[in-house]
C-alpha cells in the first residue's frame, strides 16, 4: 500500500492531529498577537477536517490496521466536526492569555480521539481511541478556570478515569481471551471477535465476564449509574463551556464505543447482561431525574440531567438495531439521532451560563438566572428553548428525540422475550420525562418569572452568541424538519444492524382497513 | 386556497407574534397589534366555515374531514391515500389538518374567545405587555393546532404546546400565588400527558404490526380501531394511558386539584382561555381519539368513567357551594360542568355524545364570559371575596345584567345556550341502557342520569347564592375602591360592554336556534363514534333525528315561554 491508500482514509483525523500540533506551537508563542491566532487556526483546522470528511469516500477502503471504515464512522464524523464547531465557539474565550495553545490543542485531541473511536476496528485501538478522548478532558478542566475547585474537579475526573479505564482493558483482556483476537471484525478467512463469538453458539462465561467489565468501564465514559458520580463535581467545578464538552465528547465516544461491542454480539446479547442493561437504564433515568430535582446549581441540574439522557439512550441499545426500518423501530438511530440533538442543547444551556456573570462571578445557581427575561431577552429565549428541548417537549428536537427512543423501545417482536420489559422500561421512561419536566420548568421559570437580582451582566466576547444562536436555533428547525438528520441516522446504522432476524417486529397479518 | 385555510388560521397568530416583537415598546400599538392579529385569525376561520359548509355541499360526506392539507414531515413522501399500502414508506407522520363537523365549531369557539380575552386584557395588564400578548397568540397557535389535527403526533405537539404559553400567562401576570399555581399547573399535565404520549407510540406501533406502516394518521387508526382489529387487552392498556392525560386535563374528579388553583392566580385573560378552550381539549381528546380508536375499551369503561362523573358532579358542586373566592366558585363549577361532558361522552349514544360536544362550546361562551365579568369587578375592587363585595347592582347595573344572564346560562335555563348540552347528555345518559333495533344497549342508565340530574340543581343553587350576595343586598366595597385609576368608569366602560355583548348573542341564538350547530356536528359525530356499530348509517342518523328533534322542540317552546319573563 502506497502511503497515500493508508491515509487517505484517515484524512480527517490527520488533519486534526496535524493542527494539534500546530496549534500548540503557535500557542507558546511570545507575541499576544500570534496566541490570539489559536482560535481562529482551530476554527481553520476543523473547517479542514470538514473538508477531508466530505472528500474522503471511505465507506469500504482500506486504511491501516486496526481500523475500518463504514456509514457509523462518516455519520460520527460529522456530528463530533459540526458540534465541535459549536463547542470551540463557546470556548472561544475560556482559556487564559497564554494557554490558548494548550487548551485548544487539547480540544482537537479529544475530538480526534471520537473520530478514530468511530472507526476502531480493533480491541487495542478502540482502548486507546477512547483515552484519547478522555486524557485530554482532564486537563482542560483543569486549565478551563484558575479555581481551586477546577482542580479539584480535574484530580477526582482523572482518578476515576484511570480506574474506568483500567476496568474496561481488563474486560477487553478476557475478551481476547475468548476470541484469540483483538479484531473486531473481519471479512473472509481472517479471525475475529465476531466470528468467535458467532461460531461459538452462544457467549460463554468469559466472554460474559469480559463484556461486563468493558461495558462498566465505558459505562464511566458515558455517565451510566452506577458510574457516574463523579458528573456533578466534574461538571460544576469545570468552566461552563467546557462543561458542554464534557457532556458531549466523551458520552459520544462510550456509546459508539457500545455501539461497536454490542455488534460484534451481533446484538444478541444473554439474558443476564440485557438484565443488568435493562436495570442500568431504568436506574440511570430515575437517579439522575430524582437527584437532579433537588439540586439549585444549575450546572449540577444539568449534570444530573445529562445522566438522565443517558439513561434515555441505553433504551435505544437496548433494542438494537433493526435493519432498514428507520429510527422509530431503530433503536441505534434513534440515539445516533438523540446525542447529536442532545449535544447541541446541552451545549446551549451551557453557554447561556457563560454569557452571564454576577458580580465578576460566573453564573451558576438558579437565582443568579433571575430575571433574566427582563435583562437580556433573547438569552432567555434561548435557554428556554434549550430547556424545554432537554424537557423533550414540542416544539423542539429534543421530543423528536424522545419520540424515536420511546418508539423504539416498542420494536422488538411480540414473541421476544424482552418485549415486555422494554415496553415496561419504555413508560418508566416517560414517567421520568415527567419528573425531568420538573426542574427543567425551574431553570426556564427563574429565567422568564423571577425578578431580576442585582448585577447580573454578560460577559465580554460575541463568539459564544453565535455558538448559542445555532444551537437554538437548530432545536427549532430540526423539529420542524428532521428527515435530513434523521436518513443519515438510519443509513448509519446500516453496517452495525447484523441482528437476528427473530428481533425485528414484523407485520401480523395483512390487514388493511382502508381510509374511505 | 381551500387547503392552505387552515394553515393559514393556524400560522396567522404566529405572524402577529412577529409584528409584536418587531416594533418598539408602544403599548397602544402592542394591544392594537395584538387585537388586530386576533380579529384577523377569526375572520379566517370565518373563510374556513364558509369554504367547510361549501366543502360539504360539493361532494357530501357530512361527517367526513375537509380542508385537508398534508405535508410529508417524518418519513414517507407518499401522501395519505397509497400510504398504508406502500412498503417503501414504514413510518408515516405528516403535517396534516382537515375539520369536521365537531372540530369546526370548536375551532370558531377558540378564535371567537381569544380576541375577546385580548380586548378584555387592555386595562389589567400594565407590566411586560409585549410578552403578554405574545403569549397569548402562542397559546392561540396550539389551541388551533389542537382542533385541526388529523395526525395523532401533530396533536400531541400542539395539546403539549399550549402548556408552555399558559405556564407563562399564570407564571409571570398572575396573583400572589402565581408560581405555586404554574408549577401545580404545569407539572400536574404533564405527569399525565407523559403517559398519553406512550399510548400515542404504542398505538402507532400497533398499527404498524397490523398494516406495515407506523403510522399516526388519525384517520387510519380510527378505522383500525373500528374495524375491531384491536384486542381488548391493549386497548384497555391505551385507554389507561390516553385517560391519564386527557382526564387530568378535562379536569375529571379526582385529579382536579390543580384547576381551582391555577384559575384563582391565572390573569383574567389566561382564566377565559383555560376555562373556554384548554379544559376541551380533554373533552376532545376522549371524543376524537379513546372514543373511536378503542371501543371496546370505552365501553368497558363507561361505567367507571360514568360514576367519577357523577361523583365530581356534586363534589364539585358542593365544594363551589363553600367557595368565597367568586374565581374559585366559577372554577368549581366548570369541573362540575365537564363532569357533565364526560357523562355524556361515555353514555356512547348518539344524544348524549352530540350533547357532550355542544355542552363544550357552550362551556366555553358562558363560563368565559364569566371569568371576563369577574376580572372586571376585580380591576375595580381588587378583591373578589364575597364577604367584601356586595350589593354591586346599584352602582353597576350593565355588569349586573351581564352576570346573571351568564350564571342563567351557565345553570343551563332553558333558551339559552347551556340548557341545550344539557339535556342532551341527561337524555343519552338516561336512554343509555334501551337497546333498540339498531343500536345496541349502552352502558349507562337511570341510575347515572339521576343523580346527574340533582347535580344540575346545586349548581343552580351556588350559583345564584353567589349573584345574590354579590350583586344584592346592602352595598359592600372595600376601602378606597372602586379603583378608576386604570381609565375605568364605575360601570362597565363601553370597552367592557363590547367584549360581552357578542358573547352574550351568541349565547341567546345556540339557546333559541341550535339546530345549524346540532346538524353540523351530528353526521361528523356518527362517523367518528358510532361507525362501528354494523347498521345502516342513514338509518342510525333517523334514528337519533327523532331524539334530537324532541330536544330542538322542547327549546325552542320554552324560549317562547320564558321570552317575556326574561
Amino acid at each position: 500500500m502506497t502511503f497515500a491508500e493508508v491515509f487517505a482514509p484517515i484524512a480527517p483525523e490527520v488533519t486534526l492531529l496535524i493542527g494539534v500540533c500546530a496549534v500548540f506551537l503557535i500557542g507558546v508563542s511570545k507575541s499576544a498577537a500570534v496566541r490570539a491566532a489559536v482560535a481562529p487556526l482551530t476554527l481553520l483546522i476543523m473547517l479542514g477536517a470538514m473538508v477531508a470528511t466530505a472528500t474522503c469516500a471511505t465507506t469500504d477502503a482500506a486504511g491501516p490496521v486496526g481500523l475500518a471504515f463504514d456509514e457509523l464512522t462518516v455519520y460520527i464524523r460529522w456530528i463530533t466536526l459540526a458540534i465541535g464547531l459549536l463547542l470551540l465557539l463557546v470556548n472561544w474565550h475560556v482559556p487564559a492569555d497564554g494557554e490558548q495553545g494548550e487548551y485548544f490543542g487539547l480540544m482537537l485531541c479529544s475530538m480526534a480521539g471520537v473520530l478514530l473511536t468511530a472507526s476502531a476496528n480493533d480491541l487495542v485501538v478502540l482502548f486507546f481511541a477512547i483515552e484519547l478522548v478522555s486524557v485530554p478532558t482532564y486537563a482542560m478542566v483543569a486549565l478551563s478556570r484558575t479555581d481551586q475547585r477546577a482542580s479539584e474537579a480535574a484530580l477526582k475526573y482523572f482518578f476515576l478515569g484511570a480506574l474506568s479505564a483500567a476496568i474496561m482493558v481488563y474486560g477487553f483482556s478476557f475478551l481476547y481471551g475468548v476470541g484469540g483476537t483483538t479484531t473486531l471484525f473481519a471479512t473472509g478467512a481472517v479471525d475475529s471477535l465476531e466470528t468467535a463469538f458467532a461460531e461459538g453458539g452462544a457467549i460463554n462465561a468469559y466472554a460474559v465476564v469480559g463484556l461486563l467489565l468493558a461495558m462498566s468501564g465505558l459505562a464511566f465514559k458515558v455517565a451510566v449509574v452506577p458510574f457516574h458520580a463523579y458528573a456533578p463535581d466534574v461538571y460544576e467545578g469545570a468552566a461552563s463551556p467546557l462543561t458542554g464538552l464534557l457532556g458531549f465528547l466523551p458520552k459520544l465516544a462510550g456509546f459508539v464505543a457500545l455501539i461497536r461491542l454490542l455488534s460484534v454480539c451481533q446484538w444478541d446479547l444473554p439474558d443476564s447482561l440485557m438484565w443488568m442493561m435493562w436495570l442500568m437504564a431504568a436506574a440511570t433515568m430515575t437517579v439522575g431525574n430524582v437527584l437532579a430535582l433537588l439540586q439549585t446549581n444549575v450546572k449540577r441540574i444539568l449534570a444530573y440531567s445529562s445522566v438522565s439522557h443517558s439513561g434515555f439512550m441505553m433504551i435505544g441499545l437496548l433494542v438494537g438495531p433493526v435493519l432498514g426500518e428507520g429510527p422509530m423501530h431503530d433503536g441505534v438511530a434513534a440515539v445516533l439521532f438523540y446525542i447529536a440533538v442532545y449535544g447541541m442543547m446541552n451545549l446551549g444551556a451551557f453557554a447561556v451560563l457563560a454569557m452571564l456573570q454576577v458580580r465578576g462571578e460566573a453564573a451558576e445557581s438558579l437565582d443568579d438566572l433571575a430575571g433574566l427575561s427582563q435583562r437580556a431577552p433573547v438569552l432567555a429565549l434561548a435557554m428556554a428553548v434549550c430547556a424545554f428541548s432537554l424537557m423533550g417537549f414540542p416544539p423542539t428536537a429534543g421530543f423528536l428525540g424522545k419520540v424515536y427512543i420511546f418508539s423504539s423501545a416498542f420494536s422488538l417482536a411480540g414473541d421476544h422475550p424482552f418485549h415486555g420489559p422494554l415496553v415496561t422500561l419504555a413508560v418508566i421512561g416517560v414517567i421520568n420525562s415527567a419528573i425531568g419536566a420538573a426542574y427543567y420548568l425551574k431553570i426556564a421559570a427563574t429565567c422568564f418569572v423571577r425578578q431580576p437580582r442585582e448585577g447580573l451582566g454578560r460577559t465580554e466576547g460575541s463568539m459564544p452568541a453565535f455558538g448559542l444562536a445555532v444551537c437554538s436555533i437548530a432545536m427549532i428547525a430540526l423539529f420542524v424538519r428532521p428527515t435530513d438528520l434523521v436518513d443519515r441516522a438510519k443509513n448509519a446504522t446500516v453496517s452495525v444492524g447484523q441482528s437476528s432476524n427473530t428481533r425485528v417486529a414484523t407485520v401480523d397479518q395483512p390487514h388493511v382497513p382502508h381510509v374511505d | 386556497m381551500a387547503e392552505w385555510i387552515l394553515t393559514l388560521v393556524i400560522l396567522s397568530p404566529l405572524a402577529g407574534v412577529a409584528l409584536l416583537m418587531l416594533g418598539g415598546e408602544d403599548r397602544q400599538r402592542l394591544q392594537m397589534t395584538a387585537l388586530g392579529m386576533s380579529l384577523v385569525t377569526f375572520a379566517l376561520t370565518i373563510v374556513a366555515f364558509v369554504l367547510f359548509h361549501n366543502a360539504i355541499d360539493e361532494n357530501g360526506q357530512a361527517g367526513g374531514y375537509h380542508l385537508e392539507k398534508s405535508v410529508a414531515w417524518i418519513g414517507g413522501d407518499s401522501g395519505a391515500e397509497d400510504a398504508p399500502d406502500s412498503a417503501s414508506s414504514d413510518i408515516d407522520i405528516r403535517y396534516h389538518v382537515g375539520v369536521d363537523g365537531v372540530s369546526i365549531w370548536l375551532l370558531l369557539l377558540t378564535s371567537f374567545l381569544t380576541p375577546l380575552a385580548v380586548w378584555g386584557s387592555f386595562s389589567g395588564i400594565t407590566k411586560r405587555i409585549r410578552e403578554y400578548y405574545a403569549f397569548m397568540l402562542l397559546l392561540e397557535v396550539g389551541m388551533l393546532g389542537v382542533f385541526c389535527a388529523m395526525d395523532l403526533l401533530l396533536f400531541y405537539v400542539c395539546f403539549e404546546f399550549t402548556l408552555i404559553p399558559l405556564y407563562f400567562l399564570i407564571g409571570i401576570w398572575g396573583g400572589p400565588e402565581k408560581q405555586k399555581a404554574a408549577n401545580k399547573f404545569f407539572i400536574y399535565t404533564v405527569a399525565g400527558s407523559v403517559l398519553t404520549f406512550a399510548g400515542v407510540l404504542y398505538l402507532a406501533y400497533y398499527a404498524f404490526t397490523q398494516i406495515g406502516t407506523f403510522t399516526f394518521d388519525i384517520q387510519t387508526l380510527t378505522s383500525m380501531g373500528q374495524s375491531g382489529a384491536v384486542p381488548i387487552d391493549v386497548q384497555w392498556w391505551l385507554f389507561v394511558a390516553f385517560a391519564a392525560g386527557f382526564a387530568i386535563k378535562v379536569p375529571f374528579f379526582p385529579v382536579h386539584t390543580w384547576l381551582p388553583l391555577a384559575h384563582t392566580e391565572a390573569p383574567t385573560a389566561g382564566s377565559v382561555l383555560l376555562a373556554g378552550v384548554l379544559l376541551k381539549l380533554g373533552t376532545y381528546g376522549f371524543f376524537r381519539l379513546s372514543l373511536p380508536m378503542l371501543p371496546d375499551a370505552s365501553f368497558t369503561f363507561a361505567p367507571f368513567m360514568a360514576t367519577l362523573a357523577v361523583i365530581g358532579i356534586s363534589y364539585a358542586a358542593l365544594a363551589a357551594w363553600v367557595q368565597t373566592d367568586v374565581k374559585k366558585l366559577v372554577a368549581y363549577s366548570s369541573v362540575s360542568h365537564l363532569g357533565f361532558c364526560m357523562l355524556g361522552l361515555f353514555s356512547l349514544k348518539m344524544a348524549g355524545v352530540t350533547g357532550s360536544v355542544v355542552y363544550m362550546v357552550n362551556h366555553g361562551l358562558s363560563t368565559g364570559a364569566l371569568f371576563l365579568v369577574i376580572g372586571m369587578v376585580y380591576e375595580r375592587y381588587h378583591t373578589r371575596d364575597i364577604h367584601q363585595i356586595g350589593g354591586l347592582a346599584r352602582p353597576m347595573p350593565w355588569m349586573a345584567f351581564f352576570l346573571v344572564f351568564f350564571t342563567l346560562s351557565s345553570i343551563g335555563l332553558p333558551g339559552l345556550n347551556g340548557f341545550v348540552g344539557e339535556f342532551l347528555v341527561l337524555l343519552g345518559t338516561a336512554t343509555s341502557n334501551t337497546e333498540t333495533d339498531a343500536l345496541a344497549a349502552g352502558p349507562l342508565g337511570y341510575a347515572y342520569a339521576v343523580p346527574a340530574a340533582i347535580g344540575i340543581i346545586l349548581g343552580a343553587v351556588y350559583m345564584l347564592w353567589m349573584c345574590q350576595r354579590v350583586l344584592f343586598g346592602p352595598l359592600r366595597e372595600p376601602a378606597n375602591t372602586p379603583d378608576t385609576s386604570a381609565g375605568l368608569t364605575r360601570d362597565l366602560t363601553l370597552r367592557e360592554k363590547l367584549i360581552l355583548a357578542p358573547i352574550g348573542v351568541v349565547c341567546v341564538v345556540m339557546g333559541v336556534w341550535p339546530k345549524p350547530v346540532l346538524s353540523t356536528m351530528e353526521p361528523a359525530i356518527a362517523a367518528n363514534v358510532f361507525n362501528q356499530v354494523d347498521m345502516d348509517s342513514d338509518q342510525r342518523v333517523a334514528l337519533d333525528e327523532a331524539d334530537l328533534s324532541v330536544v330542538e322542540a322542547v327549546t325552542v317552546r320554552n324560549s317562547e315561554s320564558e321570552g317575556h319573563s326574561l
